[in-house]
């Protein structure tokens, strides 16, 4: 079954033409991503040169004028978007208008009412947005060839393997995949660290219980909002197999934003001992330090069916 | 960003809400002229960023000028729950027949907006939900629609607003709801939101927002030009203010262990494994900052970190924790030899790198053969040794 994106499926760039836009697509492609493309309207029939590592050849890329003459010329299944903030929900609403099912969000710093707006049309229509704030989404290939990469999430540090990794932060993110690199990975999801995300930890949970190939799951939650507590709910209700959670900011003071828009602990809520608690009520072991919960997931691994 | 009440109540009285006549006073001089143009009683109320003033003798009323000055000098002096006094708001006193509660915030795990609003006003929300969870109604505001004149008065009503007040109260809901949607907010607040007049004239009595509360959406500001004189005063950390200039994101924790990192969840996990080796020596010892430089860091954002974190005097020793995603960890080694020469450093600085270029990194560390240089292979044990280390200053000094 399809995780998150089907293997090799094409995909453009939404902000190609930048510099962290170009860097980040040619790391995409040297990663193996089917990268088709960019769209700029105001650099619309150019291309973009970029080169790849493997072969050390160049390769040309093409510059749409919109996400929709994209699609059309090249079948785009998925979009990655590194536009500034200020242009973020205007590039969100094209991708979904032009009916691209995936969306990933790189950007930091969009108003929490336009990602409100964008997430709840892309929901009507049944469009998967991941971010923004977030690293995106790796999907190491198990066939050996072409990892599906699509955002900023470092290559070379996974393979393929029986864990499923969802995460709030992009270098914990990276912390765990090295920890538990020799076990390998079915998709690592960085949802993103802004309050309102288009696919939350407990959606993630949900897509990796509907995959046969993941076999346990690691949960990296932090300070701010109540998304782990709801994960938790779910997981206990309907997950077959073991999740193991690591919880950052158990030192975080109250009403401080700690980095991530998202991470704040306000009005006594919000806390990761609160998430600790109810992850733990849910029969999640929570890793005190990362090395920890990789730990837990090893074991959980050992004693499948019976977490 | 949280808005004091004094600048909350002018977002409220841009859309029509009535507020009471208030002036702003930052000293005794300043309050004893606004009392005298308000009037007597007045009430004098604590501008602070936080809730449970009125607990903390925060919020006074003054029948004369006298009296007006005194409540002035005892709450401008004042800390609450750790917040300082900035000011106070000296307002109108008005005859309170009903106080309701009526706020529109994110609603983080609908993904949409709520508005909730109770007859039993005039404490904390959470108070009232605790203490009355049925009178609390809540509605959603979907992010693709709008709130319209209906489901306002449909509000209203639920809430238990009576006869004339339930088309005053959908009023007011609307014109929060465009308060909240034109100024990016994540809160708009009005507790009490009073029912006011002469208790036997029907035609005396109004609603009238006694108390707001308003936070706006930081990532916002782009759009939002006016927000400029908000910023300023609010950030009286000077460490806080410094890392702001330069881009940064840092929180000052007043401990004793500098933190320094890539990423949020990597930097605030860095702030638990110093104060857990902390308890596990038994030393106490505590994160004294956190400090974000985020994604691909310059070897210049690290050097303007570094002496930021150092030129805290209770920083003992330093902890570095980067994780080279797109971060390039030899880029961010040079950033800490540079800082190291020019800043002079004396403190211990424990490194630990790993991902992108860390080899090549923690070679330019080596090689610039620093004796306050440390490096440890894992996050716990550079967590450990950094603290190790600010303990055993700690002890020397004293």
């Amino acid at each position: 079954m399809t995780l998150f994106i089907e293997h090799g499926a094409p995909v453009i760039v939404q902000g190609m033409t930048g510099h962290q836009g170009m860097t980040h697509t040619s790391r995409m492609l040297n990663a193996g991503t089917h990268v088709v493309g960019g769209v700029n309207p105001r650099k619309a029939g150019t291309s973009v040169s970029l080169h790849l590592d493997a072969s050390d050849t160049e390769t040309s890329l093409p510059v749409y004028a919109t996400c929709g003459e994209a699609r059309e010329k090249t079948g785009a299944q998925a979009s990655v978007i590194f536009v500034p903030p200020r242009f973020a929900k205007d590039a969100m609403l094209e991708a979904i208008d032009a009916g691209i099912k995936l969306i990933v969000v790189i950007t930091e710093g969009i108003p929490v009412a336009d990602t409100a707006y964008c997430v709840e049309l892309a929901l009507q229509r049944g469009i998967r947005i991941i971010g923004p704030n977030c690293p995106g989404l790796l999907v190491p290939s198990a066939v050996g060839e072409g990892n599906d990469n699509l955002g900023i999430i470092p290559n070379g540090i996974v393979g393929s393997g029986p864990v499923g990794l969802v995460s709030k932060s992009g270098t914990l993110t990276y912390q765990l995949m090295g920890e538990l690199a020799d076990l390998g990975f079915t998709a690592c999801i960085g949802v993103g660290g802004d309050p309102i995300v288009g696919t939350t930890l407990l959606e993630a949970l949900q897509q990796f219980e509907q995959d046969d190939n993941t076999k346990a799951v690691m949960m990296i939650g932090e300070i701010g909002g109540s998304a782990e507590q709801e994960a938790a709910r779910w997981a206990k209700e309907h997950m077959s197999k073991p999740v193991v959670a690591y919880i950052a900011g158990f030192t975080a003071p109250e009403g401080k934003q700690m980095g991530h828009a998202g991470a704040i602990i306000s009005g006594g809520k919000g806390t990761a001992q609160d998430k600790k608690e109810a992850l733990e009520a849910a029969g999640i072991a929570v890793g005190k330090t990362p090395a920890q919960a990789a730990t837990l997931l090893r074991q959980a691994l050992d004693g499948d069916g019976e977490a | 960003m949280d808005l004091y009440e004094h600048q909350a109540r002018l977002l409220l009285d841009e859309q029509g809400i009535a507020t009471p006549d208030a002036i702003f006073a930052q000293n005794s001089h300043e309050v004893a002229e606004a009392a005298e143009r308000i009037g007597y009683p007045c009430v004098i109320k604590a501008q602070v960023r936080t809730g449970h003033r009125g607990q903390a003798g925060g919020v006074k009323v003054a029948h004369n000028q006298d009296e007006a000055i005194l409540c002035s000098e005892q709450i401008l002096p004042m800390t609450i729950a750790g917040h300082k006094v900035n000011g106070v708001l000296v307002a109108q006193a008005k005859n309170i027949i009903h106080e309701y509660y009526v706020s529109i915030s994110l609603d983080r795990t609908s993904r949409d907006f709520d508005v909730l609003a109770t007859a039993n006003g005039g404490t904390e929300v959470e108070e009232i939900a605790r203490d009355h969870p049925e009178s609390v109604k809540r509605l959603h505001i979907s992010a693709l629609e709008d709130f319209d004149e209906a489901s306002a008065r449909k509000m209203a009503e639920s809430i238990g607003f009576y006869h004339a007040d339930v088309d005053q109260a959908a009023q007011v809901l609307l014109r929060m709801w465009q308060c909240f949607k034109r100024n990016d907010a994540t809160l708009v607040e009005i507790n009490p939101l009073a029912k006011i007049g002469d208790p036997d004239d029907e035609s005396s009595k109004s609603l009238c927002a006694l108390d707001a509360k308003i936070s706006l959406d930081d990532n916002a500001s782009f759009r939002h030009e006016e927000w400029k004189a908000y910023s300023q005063n609010s950030h009286p950390d000077p460490f806080e203010a410094r890392a702001r200039e330069h881009g940064l994101h840092y929180v000052h924790l007043k401990g004793q262990v500098g933190v320094i990192g890539n990423g949020a969840g990597l930097v605030m996990s860095s702030l638990d494994a110093v104060s857990g080796a902390g308890e596990q020596l038994g030393s106490g010892v505590k994160p004294a900052n956190f400090l974000d430089i985020g994604g691909g860091a310059s070897a210049e954002v690290m050097r303007t970190s570094l002496s930021i974190v150092l030129s805290d005097p209770q920083v003992e020793s330093v902890f570095i924790n980067v994780y080279g995603g797109i971060t390039a960890c030899d880029q961010v080694a040079q950033g800490i030899v540079g800082a190291l020469g020019e800043l002079n450093v004396s403190k211990p600085i424990v490194v630990r790198f790993d991902g992108n270029a860390a080899k090549e990194g923690l070679e330019i560390l080596k090689s610039a053969d620093n004796a306050n240089l440390h490096v440890r292979d894992t996050m716990e044990q550079a967590a450990r040794a950094a603290a190790q280390y600010a303990s055993s200053t700690k002890e020397t000094t004293k």
